[in-house]
């Protein structure tokens, strides 16, 4: 059996007296999708947080492809293949969308690939051609709407090249039709290919999001975390009939 | 002979297609023309000597916008590097005697030596607090320097330090050089990928390091290559005046430096030294009337940046330049149609 990508092990964090992640474990195979849901407050963003360095947990460990990543500055993190997007969306607002996306397509990791592609305009310009935004691409980041945002947040974090793509809220505040295309794009990258000099894999990913609907079609398993600490782990179907589930996201039947 | 004629045909229409085509560029052209040919219309000593000292306090303008500007790490202490740029050329010029043109860029090294010292415990902080702890550096260097008076001068500073050349025309063409060159340099690095980087990090520094860059490493590169060039400023300053003094590290060094750079348009590079090039000659007009001095100075760079919060260089180029909304090319404000793609400017 394959080494797994990713492996959690009974990681803790905890602000002051508010334990926002307790003890969570989990692993992940190569080229996985894993939903992450839970109710708010749950620590989904924690926990993705712990997983990028932006936050140093209090204890456990967290092992990618068997390098250890606790302890390790972001830019390393991010240089060994896992790359994040914002729930809050952090572009460079006074600087165009494409200058946005040359910063990622400038990390060692992204700049030291590809023997014949050495612009980093076009290999950026990729990027956001597959996020669906690049005829805006000179445009300051200033004007964009919270849903191209968040397509470019998707084009910043897919021009870094990553194995596991942590995505934090793709669908928050989309539209439907919106939700829709973020979800095919989502799918399209898992698949893998070569998009225009932008060459993916198909990188694992972990997605935390609301909209379970839009979720379900995209990941092969889902983990549910409440008050920080994993409530459920299985497919999709096993976890929407698990009572416990149930009761967390809707509460304890009145009769 | 074709071939000569072909190719001067070729160089003038790429000078008529792309520095003609723009106001912007045509200005810098003159700027550059007038400031090497100035000599061959007056050579008067004084107006020599004010355009020498608007060029060195250009570099030094340009390098806090470089740091500041760009990289966001507000530096209210930028004195600090002209100061060590300045004792540092000065102590290796009269303790070693070595010569002037060989202490300049050796004085800017402990300059950049200097950013790193600063720049290392400065990286934790942000805004405010990196502000206020840059304004101490310089302070704490001058307690150092009167503290040592057989080191350094003391209160007196420096004096007796050689000039690089003693003829009139010989010192305007080096420092005006050194000034144009050092310029452009510094506009390349902010055009570079590394300006890029730059400005992201002022924009979000936590977004730049999830997309993967150094941070540290490029915060510490804008320190050194801002102290390397306000280095340089403070060096090529002493040895002209022939003094390195306390008054290098003064606070109020520090913060005209801050005036020029926001009254010029901040993360510009040609901002802060168009400033410096008004703002400098229009301090020794006012000396006509001594009194009011200071005074008429404050009240010029108040009404600009009341009128021109982006800064006076910012406003002049948008109101002669148009931004097609298209292909985001800039086209001369008279044009009705975009240059490259046709586009309507309205």
């Amino acid at each position: 059996m394959a080494e797994p990508l990713l492996v959690v092990e009974s990681v803790n964090k905890s602000f002051g007296g508010l334990k926002a992640v307790n003890d969570v474990s989990f692993r992940m195979e190569q080229k996985e999708v894993l939903g992450l849901i839970g109710p708010n407050g749950a620590g989904k963003t924690t926990l993705l947080r712990l997983l990028t360095g932006i936050l140093k947990p209090d204890s456990g460990s967290v092992k990618f492809k068997g390098k250890e990543l606790v302890g390790r500055n972001i830019w390393n993190i991010v240089n060994l293949g896992v790359a994040c997007t914002f729930q809050n969306m952090r572009p460079f607002r006074r600087l165009p969308i494409i200058a946005n996306v040359m910063v990622s397509c400038l990390s060692p990791r992204s700049h030291g690939k590809g023997e014949w592609v050495k612009k980093v305009e076009n290999k950026a310009m990729d990027a956001l051609e597959f996020a669906g935004i690049s005829d805006m691409a000179l445009e300051k980041a200033s004007v964009l709407s919270q849903g191209d945002l968040k397509r470019l947040e998707v084009a910043r974090a897919i021009a870094s090249d990553p194995e596991l793509l942590l995505l934090d809220e793709p669908f928050g505040g989309l539209s439907p039709a919106e939700t829709d295309l973020m979800a095919k794009s989502i799918r399209r990258l898992h698949k893998g290919g070569r998009f225009g000099r932008l060459h993916s894999e198909g990188p694992a990913m972990i997605i935390v999001e609301h909209k379970l609907q839009q979720l379900m079609k995209i990941v092969d398993r889902i983990i549910v975390l409440n008050f920080g600490t994993l409530l459920a782990e299985g497919t999709p179907d096993e976890v929407v009939n698990n009572p416990q589930v149930i009761e967390a996201y809707l509460g304890k039947g009145g009769d | 002979m074709g071939l000569v004629i072909f190719y001067v045909k070729k160089l003038f229409k790429i000078f008529r297609n792309e520095v003609l085509v723009l106001p912007s560029r045509v200005v810098v052209g003159l700027f550059f023309i007038v400031l090497l040919g100035l000599p061959l219309v007056t050579q008067d000593p004084y107006f020599i000597r004010i355009i020498i000292l608007t060029s060195i306090f250009a570099i030094f303008a340009a390098s806090w916008d470089l740091l500041s500007g760009f990289t966001g790490q507000m530096n209210f202490g930028h004195a600090l590097f002209f100061g060590v740029g300045a004792y540092g050329s000065a102590m290796l010029n009269i303790h070693f005697n070595i010569p002037p043109w060989a202490t300049i860029p050796m004085g800017a090294i402990v300059a950049v030596l200097a950013g790193l010292i600063v720049g290392i415990p400065c990286l934790r902080l942000k805004h405010t607090y990196l502000a206020l702890t840059t304004l101490a550096f310089p302070i704490i260097l001058l307690g150092i320097i009167i503290a040592l008076p057989d080191i350094s001068g003391g209160e007196l500073g420096m004096t007796g330090l050689k000039r690089i050349t003693e003829s009139l025309l010989g010192n305007y063409y080096l420092h005006v050089g050194v000034f144009l060159v050092l310029a452009v340099i510094m506009w390349e690095i902010t055009d570079s990928n590394t300006g890029i980087i730059f400005h992201a990090i002022r924009e979000d520094e936590l977004a730049v390091k999830a997309s993967g860059i150094n941070t540290v490493f490029y915060k510490l590169l804008a320190f050194c290559l801002s102290g390397f060039f306000a280095g340089i400023a403070g060096g090529l300053y002493a040895h002209y005046m022939r003094i390195a003094g306390p008054s290098t590290l003064g606070v109020d060094q520090s913060f005209t430096v801050v005036i020029y750079a926001i009254f010029g348009g901040a993360a510009t590079i040609y901002g802060p030294i168009a400033a410096v090039f008004i703002l400098f000659p229009l301090l020794e007009v006012f000396r006509l009337w001594p009194e009011y001095r200071m005074m008429l100075f404050a009240a010029v760079v108040l009404v600009i940046l009341l009128y021109m919060p982006e800064g006076l260089i910012h406003w002049i180029r948008d109101k002669i330049e148009k931004e097609c909304p298209r292909c985001k090319i800039r086209n001369i404000a008279t044009r009705k149609t975009c240059r490259i793609c046709t586009a309507n400017l309205d």
